[in-house]
Parts: structure tokens; C-alpha cells; sequence
């Protein structure tokens, strides 16, 4: 218990640290109950297929597709947005944070840690809704393929492989895994942008209801700044007004790859790592405002 | 001279209040020292700007003018958070997690090696006496045990400075009275302790030296015993005595020109009582 | 205060510098035309206030999907005029659901035409007949959008080439269709076989028909079909082939 290690030298940026605080904080999370939602998304994948009984096999696969990944993407933002949102709130009321920054933690560093425990979560969650999904799909096909055996027991043999071929071409798709992940990249740039309004925000409903706001609107964004880079509008008001728009919230309609994936377009490489560059740059720079404005914070 | 453990050069600070165009005032030209070994308590009443100034020491609060020094680092680097450890009022530690957990997870913030932190937890929690309980979720924990886990956890990283923020409120005489203790200890260990507090008769038993606070201003400041001696007055305690010597006694006084003030039973405190009658 | 308005011109200055990158992905994407539909009113006015702020918030398809299950109620009750209108708001929420443009074509151009072409209840064989064939129009259109907006699909050429052959008995279009078919990555290999038989009905191209499907019965012995023989077996008396050059009446 003698004071040995006065003096010894401060690391300015240590991977340790922020490991600590990511697992202490997904561990947290965790026993929040938050992966009730998986339990949620379950429930609609089955619930859905109530919807399809009178549907033909090839309908019943791309309604369920949509479904799944409609689906996945709201729980995954809602996810992101409403853990994100209680974290620093919580932990200034706990004083949880006094301790962890009385400690030679940089605030850079806490809030690091804190992003990456809740990217975790998502990311543990879009793998487990993913898994439940693909199963489902999996077992659907196969329904389909032997429903299809015995209905074509008479025929060609040609005319039946056409028939389980176009089955297995209406099932999984490998493009559906860049949909998923730009899915999950759209939930990271959420939860970053979500601990970027709470550094400055003033309770956690303010966080939730302005990140929901910037939901919607980061949904029109893309029509409001083709509308503004075309020079439409007439009035210098609307235009103004078009510029903020485009300027201030993020393109979130770019990260929906998944309705396109499921009607069938193939995803092209490029775009797909576009895309995903697009949303870590976007994660990056809104960690990097909140820590600007966390560093200066009063606690 | 005796090395300066927190050095506090006139700091002022002032928190705007939104919408408004005046700001509070909570902190005035403040200046103090705590030398290196001392127990230094920080009295004054709710408000009086008590946590604002350990906030500003510990660099959780920039100040608006002046500076905080703790072993001659700025508070303000995070470097300078080395050689502290830190226990706030009323923390709530995760429920979730067991003694133990909780002062990993603190040890690896300081960087400490999961070999060492193994030995290390063991040793703190023997030292504040929750060796038995280090693998019990804390939603068990009593307000003192969760007190002391807090002052271990403020203790992991080996400080030669210890920050306690009211480090006895809302724990029940018992538990307050082993707090004093560790703090007792610790400074035996040469742990140099700043805390502060609003109930007098604990920072009288246990600091060497106190400022008091009062509206942002430090209105006094000094050794304890120092501050707390009456000029010109003496207290004799004597027991078995009969009346006639008490008597005895205040003729003696008269006849050498003193003046008898009070002379009555002696009592025990209510603590010491309570003590007494639950440490059975 | 003075903090909030330098995050805002943070924010803005940012926003300055991802906005080009955000126009050039979403200029690629539309090239290719994953961009779904750009939000109007005349949507708007179409799905309602309520479906369109869910159209906006990412769930175009779910709605597609939910509109277009209620079509397929519509047509178990062979509401004809009401199947259009939800097939219509699919197609404009989900333009890249080749399925959707496929059954809108098929309720319209095989139901629906059948179904009011049999209605007794107009009594005027040529308003059927009228009514009858809006519906086959109905139906090239929605074949024809859908084909702007998935070229590379063979399942819309197909289904053009099927409504052609068999409802407006227009072989030339017909073949053409299935040629387009053909051209299509992953087309069925009976696309070349269609485009040839629908070429060998048409007036005065039997030559070019014999002499194609002559050479798709010397490349391929899988392409020996029945009906492929008996089609190049009509050409051949109705071009007067030389007997010699004929091929063997039975394929081994």
C-alpha cells in the first residue's frame, strides 16, 4: 500500500481503458434487459406469417424478407438511439462518471468506450436477428422445395429443377448480408450521433425525441439536397432552408440497401463499400463532436 | 518545506445560468494548500461550494480563473489524476456487479495488469473489511459497505492523494465510525486525505487541519486544534470526587483570582452510547 | 449559447464537406437505379399521410408489401378497378420488385381481361370486347414500366413476350420479347426456342426463321425439341426445302 507508483509515466491513449469501459458498459446494457427486443423481432417474423397464408411461395419469400429486414432496421436504430441515450445521463447521476474520470481516463477515451460497448451490442444483436431470419428462410425454403417435390412428382425432370431452382433463387440471396450490414452501419451512425446530442443535451428525453426528429428528417435529406444541388426552388427562402436541410442532418435513405436487395438488384461492391465508408465516416466525425463538447463540459 | 499535496491558487467559478444574463457564483477567489501527510477537511454548509472546489482539483470542473495543483500537475492534465483516488457523495456503483468486479474494473482504468489486479483487490478488500463479502453483487451491500467499496475503489491505483466527498452521509454511526477509522489508517499508511463534510464533530476527531466554506469564500482556515482552543480556559475532568472537594476546587480558584464558569457531570456522547450499546 | 452556435457551425462546416460524397453515391445509385422513387406528392395523395411519413422513414417496402397483400384480397373479390389502384401504388413504392410488376401484369392482362370479357352483365359483345382489351393494355404497360426500371430482368421480357403471343396474337412483338429474353443474364433456355416459333409465324420471315432454327438444331441435340422439329418441318414444305437437305424425320 506504499505510494510506488507516484510519477510513473501516463499513457496518453490506452486500449485497455477503453476495453474496460466498452465491456463494463455492454455488460450494463445487457442487464437492462434490452435484448427483450431480439425476443420482439421473433414475434413479427412469426407473427408475419399470418399475413402469408395465402400467399404464393415466391410473394410469401419477399414479403417475409421485407418484413425481417424492415424490421431489423428499426429495432437496431430504435436499439441504438434509446441505449445511447440513457448512458451519460445515468452515469452523471449515478456519479459513476466522477469516479471513472477522477481516475487518469480521458474523456476522448470514456466516450470511446462507452460507443463501442453499446456498437457491440448492436452488432451482437443484428447477428442474432440475422441468425433467426436466416433460419426461418432456411426452413420456409426447404418447406417450399418439398411441397414443390410432391406437387411435381409426375413431371420432367427438367420442368421440377426449374421449379426448385427458381424456389432457391427467391430464398437467400448473398446480396441480403451487405443490406444487413449497411443496416448495422445505419444503427452506428445513430448511436454515435445519439452520445453527440447527449453531451449536450439537458435530459434524456431531449436526446431521444431530437435524435427520433433527426431520424425523419435524415430519411428526406437526399430529396431535400438533390431538390437544393438542382436549383429548383424559387424563393431564397425555401432554398435556404433546403441548404440547412442538407448541410445539418445526415443522408439516412442511403443506408437503405435492403429494399433493393430483397426486389432483387444485385449490389454492386463499390456502392456497398461507398456506402459503409459513408457510415463510419459519419460515426467518426459525430464522436469526434461529442468529444469537442464533452471535453469542455462541466460535470 | 514540507511538499504541497493540492495547491489551490485563487479560483473563481462561475456557472452561467441559461437564458439568463447574470451566472452563479460558486466558488470565490479560493486559495488553500494541503500538505503532503495531512488530513485536511473542507467544512461549510449545503451549497457553500464544497464539491465545487474537490471538482476543481480533481479537474472535473474547469475553474474560471486560477488554478488547481495536485503534486504540482495541473488539474487539468489527465496525467496529474495519476497519483489520485476519488470516492464522490452518494455514488451508486452497478448493482449487477460483485465488490470484486467493481474494483477490476477500476483497476484496469489505471492501467493495472489483470495479474496484478488479482492480488490487489484481495488486499483492498481486506483492508476496508469486505473480504467476505468481495463476491456479493452490490444491490447486497449495505450504504457503509457500498461506502467502503467506494473509498477501495478510490484506493486501487496506489494514490498518494485520497478525495473524499462527504464520505460519511447517509451511513449510520457504525459504519461511519469505520470509515473514520480507514481514514485514520490511511493516513498512518502517509496517504495525504482532503474530504469534506458538514458534520463538525467527525472532521474535529479525524483532520489535522480544516478551511470552512461559506458562500464560495474560505472564511477560515487552520490546524484544528488551533482553531478549537478556547483563549485563557482550561477543563479539569477528575473522578471519584465528593462534593466537598468540588467545593474545595472552586474556593481554590477564587482565592487565586480565576473565575469558576461551569461545573457539572461529566456525559458521554450520544454516539460513544450508541457505539456502546449496538458494538455488543 | 455560444457553444451550441459553434456546434451548429461545426456541424454545417462538416456538412459542407460530406455533402459531395453523399451526391456522388447517390448519383451511382441511381445510375443503377437503386434509389428507390423520389417522394412526391402525387404519392403522397395516393397512400395516404399516414403511409407516406413510413415511406419516408425507411419502410417503402414494407408498405409495398402490405399494399400489395391487400390487392391480393381485392382480387379474390374481383374488385378489378381497385386490384389497378394498389398495383399501381406498389409498383411506384417498389419499383425495383420485378414480382410486383410481373402479378400486376398478370391480374390485369389474364384476370382481370378474362373477367370482364365473360361479365354478362353488359350485354354488348363489342363493350367487352373493348373492356377486354384495355385490360391486355393495362397490363403492357405496367410490363413496359417495369421494364424501364429492371432492364436486366428476363422474367418482365418474358411475360411481355407471353401477353404478345397469346392475348394480342402479335407473333413479330412476340418474338422480339423473347429475343430481348434471351439477351437477359440468367434467361431460361427455352427464350431462343420462343423467339424462334413466334419468328416462324410471322408473314414473310419464314426464311430467316428456318435458316435460325435449322442452325439451334445443329448446335444443341437438347434443343431437338418436339415442338422445334415440327416447327422446322412446316418451314421446310412451306419454303420447298430440297428433300436432301431436310432433316430426318425422327431425331435420334
Amino acid at each position: 500500500m506504499n505510494p510506488v507508483r507516484a510519477g510513473a509515466s501516463h499513457k496518453a491513449f490506452s486500449l485497455d481503458r477503453i476495453a474496460a469501459i466498452a465491456s463494463n458498459t455492454l455488460t450494463e446494457l445487457t442487464r437492462l434487459k434490452v435484448f427483450y427486443v431480439l425476443l420482439l423481432f421473433a414475434c413479427v417474423l412469426i407473427g408475419s406469417s399470418v399475413l402469408m397464408a395465402r400467399l404464393s411461395f415466391q410473394q410469401e419469400f419477399q414479403v417475409l424478407k421485407d418484413i425481417s429486414l424492415g424490421a431489423m432496421s428499426i429495432f437496431t436504430s430504435l436499439l441504438a438511439i434509446v441505449a445511447t441515450a440513457r448512458m451519460l445521463p445515468q452515469d452523471t447521476e449515478d456519479r459513476i462518471v466522477y469516479t471513472i474520470l477522477a481516475k487518469p481516463v480521458p474523456r476522448f477515451e470514456y466516450l470511446l468506450g462507452k460507443l463501442l460497448g453499446v456498437l457491440l451490442l448492436l452488432a451482437i444483436s443484428t447477428l442474432i436477428m440475422s441468425a433467426l431470419f436466416l433460419a426461418l428462410l432456411y426452413s420456409r425454403e426447404h418447406a417450399a422445395l418439398a411441397a414443390t417435390n410432391r406437387q411435381m412428382a409426375g413431371l420432367p425432370q427438367e420442368q421440377l429443377h426449374a421449379a426448385l431452382q427458381s424456389i432457391r433463387d427467391s430464398t437467400f440471396n448473398p446480396d441480403l448480408l451487405p443490406g444487413i450490414s449497411v443496416i448495422f452501419l445505419k444503427a452506428c451512425l445513430l448511436a454515435s450521433l445519439t452520445i453527440f446530442i447527449s453531451t449536450f443535451a439537458t435530459s434524456q428525453i431531449f436526446t431521444v425525441v431530437v435524435t427520433v426528429f433527426v431520424y425523419f428528417i435524415g430519411h428526406l435529406q437526399g430529396t431535400a439536397r438533390e431538390f437544393w444541388l438542382q436549383g429548383h426552388s424559387a424563393g431564397w427562402l425555401a432554398r435556404t432552408f433546403l441548404a440547412v436541410v442538407a448541410l445539418l442532418f445526415p443522408d439516412l435513405q442511403l443506408f437503405n440497401l435492403a429494399d433493393e436487395v430483397v426486389a432483387g438488384a444485385a449490389i454492386p461492391l463499390a456502392i456497398f463499400l461507398k456506402t459503409a465508408a459513408l457510415g463510419a465516416f459519419y460515426t467518426v466525425i459525430y464522436l469526434l463532436f461529442a468529444t469537442a463538447i464533452f471535453s469542455a463540459k462541466e460535470l | 518545506m514540507i511538499e504541497a499535496a493540492v495547491v489551490v491558487t485563487g479560483v473563481t467559478k462561475t456557472f452561467p445560468v441559461p437564458f439568463k444574463r447574470r451566472s452563479v457564483l460558486a466558488v470565490r477567489d479560493l486559495s488553500l494548500r494541503v500538505d503532503a501527510g495531512q488530513v485536511y477537511g473542507l467544512l461549510g454548509p449545503n451549497g457553500s461550494g464544497k464539491s465545487t472546489t474537490l471538482k476543481i482539483i480533481l479537474g472535473l470542473v474547469a475553474p474560471t480563473r486560477g488554478k488547481a495543483e495536485i503534486f504540482a500537475r495541473d488539474s487539468t492534465e489527465v496525467a496529474s489524476r495519476e497519483a489520485v483516488g476519488f470516492l464522490p457523495e452518494n455514488p451508486y456503483f452497478p448493482k449487477y456487479l460483485t465488490g470484486a468486479e467493481t474494483l477490476r474494473f477500476y483497476g484496469k482504468l489505471c492501467g493495472l495488469s489483470s495479474r496484478a489486479l488479482t492480488k490487489k483487490i484481495q488486499e483492498l478488500l481486506e483492508l476496508v473489511g469486505l473480504t467476505s463479502a468481495g463476491d456479493r453483487r452490490l444491490g447486497g451491500y449495505s450504504k457503509g459497505m457500498l461506502q467502503r467499496i467506494g473509498l477501495a475503489q478510490a484506493l486501487v491505483n496506489e494514490p498518494r492523494l485520497v478525495v473524499l466527498d462527504e464520505p460519511t452521509a447517509g451511513v449510520d454511526p457504525v459504519g461511519s465510525r469505520e470509515i473514520r477509522d480507514l481514514i485514520l489508517d490511511l493516513k498512518k499508511r502517509g496517504i495525504t486525505v482532503l474530504l469534506s463534510s458538514h458534520l463538525l464533530d467527525q472532521v474535529q476527531e479525524v483532520c489535522d487541519r480544516v478551511g470552512i466554506l461559506a458562500n464560495g469564500e474560505l472564511v477560515s482556515e487552520g490546524a484544528v486544534n488551533e482553531l478549537l482552543a478556547v483563549e485563557n480556559q482550561t477543563e479539569v475532568v477528575f473522578e471519584a470526587g465528593s462534593e466537598e472537594l468540588t467545593r474545595q476546587i472552586e474556593a481554590l480558584i477564587n482565592t487565586a483570582g480565576g473565575r469558576l464558569i461551569d461545573c457539572r457531570k461529566s456525559r458521554k456522547t450520544l454516539e460513544r452510547l450508541f457505539l456502546d450499546v449496538t458494538l455488543k | 449559447m455560444k457553444r451550441f452556435l459553434l456546434v451548429l457551425a461545426a456541424t454545417l462546416l462538416f456538412g459542407s464537406v460530406k455533402l459531395p460524397a453523399e451526391h456522388a453515391l447517390f448519383a451511382a445509385r441511381s445510375e443503377l437505379r437503386l434509389h428507390g422513387v423520389p417522394m412526391d406528392l402525387s404519392l403522397r395523395e395516393q397512400i395516404g399521410q399516414l403511409g407516406f411519413i413510413a415511406a419516408l422513414s425507411g419502410f417503402r417496402s414494407l408498405i409495398a408489401d402490405f399494399l400489395f397483400i391487400q390487392a391480393h384480397v381485392a382480387w379474390e373479390r374481383t374488385e378489378w378497378s381497385r386490384v389497378l389502384l394498389l398495383f399501381r401504388q406498389v409498383t411506384t413504392l417498389q419499383p425495383r420488385g420485378v414480382l410486383f410488376w410481373d402479378m400486376a401484369a398478370w391480374h390485369m392482362g389474364w384476370n382481370a381481361s378474362v373477367s370482364v370479357f365473360n361479365d354478362k352483365s353488359q350485354p354488348r359483345l363489342a363493350l367487352r370486347i373493348k373492356a377486354q382489351r384495355e385490360y391486355w393494355d393495362l397490363a403492357r404497360d405496367f410490363l413496359e414500366r417495369g421494364i424501364k426500371n429492371n432492364p436486366d430482368q428476363p422474367k418482365l421480357y418474358e411475360a411481355l413476350g407471353r401477353l404478345y403471343r397469346e392475348k394480342y396474337k402479335d407473333h413479330a412483338r412476340a418474338s422480339e420479347s423473347f429475343a430481348k429474353t434471351a439477351e437477359q443474364p440468367g434467361a431460361p433456355s427455352y427464350a431462343k426456342r420462343f423467339t424462334l416459333y413466334e419468328l416462324s409465324y410471322c408473314e414473310g420471315r419464314e426464311q430467316e426463321a428456318y435458316e435460325r432454327l435449322l442452325q439451334l438444331y445443329n448446335a444443341d441435340e437438347n434443343e431437338r425439341l418436339p415442338t422445334l422439329i415440327s416447327r422446322l418441318k412446316l418451314l421446310e414444305e412451306k419454303l420447298n426445302i430440297p428433300l436432301a437437305e431436310r432433316i430426318p424425320d425422327r431425331a435420334h
